[in-house]
């Protein structure tokens, strides 16, 4: 067992400061090392550097590109490499840690810049498309540099052996399980109610999917409440719904992690009616340990978290219907409905970053085996040494 | 005039993509020996466990004989008969589990808990050594790498057979 001190370098491809799952994936495991006694170096873009934290080193200001249907904040360029390369050759890493190395970002420059133990961990999922196909000869040559690939669920591994002609062992995305483990249900939040939370704005969250039920599942439960939970701007949602039932629905905004945990223990039903983009599902994975009995869609990410509807029940993506059907069944059911919920907390467990983190620490020790630090590629390049070109930044 | 710059220009840019592929290819040799001295050293800890086991309260007599064997073959067979051999210990280790002997000594659930965070670490191993080699079999097999003698002296890489359901 190697019980010493690492140091890791990560590199987090999109903008530090803006929100979404990659850079908190990133956030929660540093913090996790670092707890865990290791030194780690995080490389992201940054936005607003006078508030990161210590760990965090900027390598520039990310850049807006329109990249797979939704805008990305990456960052690349000859500037953006130097930084790169220059973390690389003072960081004196055992080992780098790149996320989402298949994008246009710093991630993908590390992984050409550097040589040495090196881990990859693929996020997207992404549907089979001609552009990354015609790309992947080019990214060949670089990804098949690192030791080791992480896929963080089946729909994202799928995606790397359909593109890319490469496996990876998949380990899912990390929660902290106990800040769920203990809600206090609160009365305000029990009864026959549902719940959502995330960006409910934008439409693959399919909050539209939940408002079209509705109509039918208070016909059969009249006193059913939904409580959606999640920044955005209500108004625009509360006039797509139905007049009548406009009072069934109470929008929290934001809200803290305790209250989070206090709202999955008071719900009847958590509806996750996502209709597609979504490659892990961590909102599942925290609604399973904070012990709320789950209705997700039926989108790949989600049936393979609820291993096929075994720890949740899954409806027909996008059908309102099948949605307003099931919850009906679990809201006259309660022996199930309260069995499922029992199982899926038990299921969530395995996400805590306790075990997640320990998994990816074994792809790491295995990476080392080599007993390499990281270096820069160039170094290695004949005609570098003949030159005697010395490109790092000393200083 | 022209052409012969031309010409020259191609040939640096030729040589320059020679050289790339050569760097490539002998990193991914570079990750194949790694991968393997890792899965290695993690299935010879496999077969020190089995053979504690074999000798440990959880074995009868004739289940102990056969994973004593298999535990013995997996050690010593060399590469080419490696996957054959550590099957066999997987199949002999399967046999004595599937009968859910779930023990309650200490000792013994140490020793069944070892195996288990083993076998899961055997199987990453695995993946990581066969995406590896087959890698490297793509690129050994490209043309221009064959004609130009890139891969060089170094031995092809020899697939791993290992069933994917270890245990």
């Amino acid at each position: 067992m190697l019980t010493r001190s690492l140091k890791i370098g990560i590199v987090c491809p999109y903008g530090w400061d803006t929100p979404g799952g990659v850079q908190n994936h990133v956030r929660d495991l540093a913090e996790f090392l670092i707890a865990a006694g290791h030194d780690v170096s995080v490389l992201a873009p940054v936005i607003d550097e006078t508030s990161i934290p210590s760990y965090v080193v900027s390598a520039g200001k990310p850049i807006a590109i329109p990249y797979n249907g939704a805008v990305a904040r990456v960052l690349f360029g000859p500037i953006a490499f130097a930084r790169v390369r220059q973390w690389i050759a003072q960081g004196g890493f055992d080992i780098l840690h790149l996320h989402e190395p298949a994008i246009p970002s710093i991630s993908l420059l590390a992984c050409w810049a550097a040589v040495g133990p090196m881990v990859g961990t693929f996020h997207a999922a992404a549907k089979r498309q001609k552009a990354i196909f015609a790309i992947g000869p080019i990214l060949e040559p670089v990804i098949e540099k690192l030791s080791a690939r992480i896929a963080v669920s089946e729909a994202a591994r799928a995606t790397l052996t359909e593109h890319l002609e490469t496996d990876a062992v998949v380990i899912p995305n990390g929660i902290y399980a106990d800040r769920y483990r203990d809600g206090v249900p609160k009365p305000q939040w029990q009864g026959n109610t549902l719940g959502f939370i995330g960006r409910f704005e934008e439409p693959r969250k399919g909050l539209s999917v939940l408002v079209d039920a509705l109509p039918i599942i208070s016909r059969f439960a009249p006193d059913v409440r939904v409580f959606v939970a999640g920044p955005g701007d209500q108004e625009e949602v509360i006039k797509s719904i139905d007049p009548q039932l406009r009072s069934r629905f109470t929008f929290l905004g934001k809200i803290s992690e305790q209250d989070k945990a206090n709202f999955l223990a008071s719900i009847s039903l958590y509806i996750a009616p996502n209709t597609g983009g979504e490659s892990f599902g961590i909102i599942l994975a925290e609604a399973l340990a904070g012990g709320a009995t789950v209705v997700a869609s039926d989108i790949p990410a989600f049936e393979s978290l609820l291993s096929h509807g075994e720890y949740g029940e899954l409806f027909e993506s996008e059908s309102s219907t099948e949605l307003a059907k099931r919850v009906i069944d679990l809201l006259r059911n309660d022996d199930r409905r309260i069995a499922l919920g029992k199982a899926g907390k038990k299921h969530a467990q395995q996400f805590d970053w306790k075990v997640v983190a320990d998994q990816i620490f074994s792809i790491y020790e295995m990476s080392l085996v080599s007993g390499e630090k990281v270096r820069l590629a160039s170094e290695n390049r004949a005609w570098s040494r003949f030159i005697g070109r010395d490109q790092r930044g000393d200083d | 005039m022209k052409t012969s710059v031309f010409v020259i220009v191609f040939m640096l840019i030729f040589i320059w993509y020679l050289t790339f592929l050569a760097t490539r290819l002998d990193r991914l040799h570079h990750r194949v020996e790694t991968s393997w001295a890792n899965l290695d050293g993690l299935l010879q800890r496999r077969a020190a466990v089995a053979l504690e086991i074999s000798r440990s309260e959880i074995a009868d007599p004739a289940s102990a004989m056969l994973l004593t064997a298999a535990a013995y073959q997996a050690r010593e067979a060399n590469i080419e008969n490696r996957s054959v051999a550590e099957s066999g210990l997987s199949g002999a280790l399967g046999l004595l589990l599937a009968d859910g002997q779930s023990s309650q000594r200490p000792a013994e659930v140490v020793l069944l808990r070892e195996l288990s965070q083993l076998t899961d670490k055997v199987r990453i191993a695995i993946a990581l050594h066969v995406d590896a080699v087959t890698r490297t079999h793509l690129v050994r097999r490209k043309l221009i790498v064959r004609i130009f003698r890139l891969a060089g002296t170094a031995p092809l890489p020899i697939t791993y057979e290992f069933e994917s359901d270890v245990l």
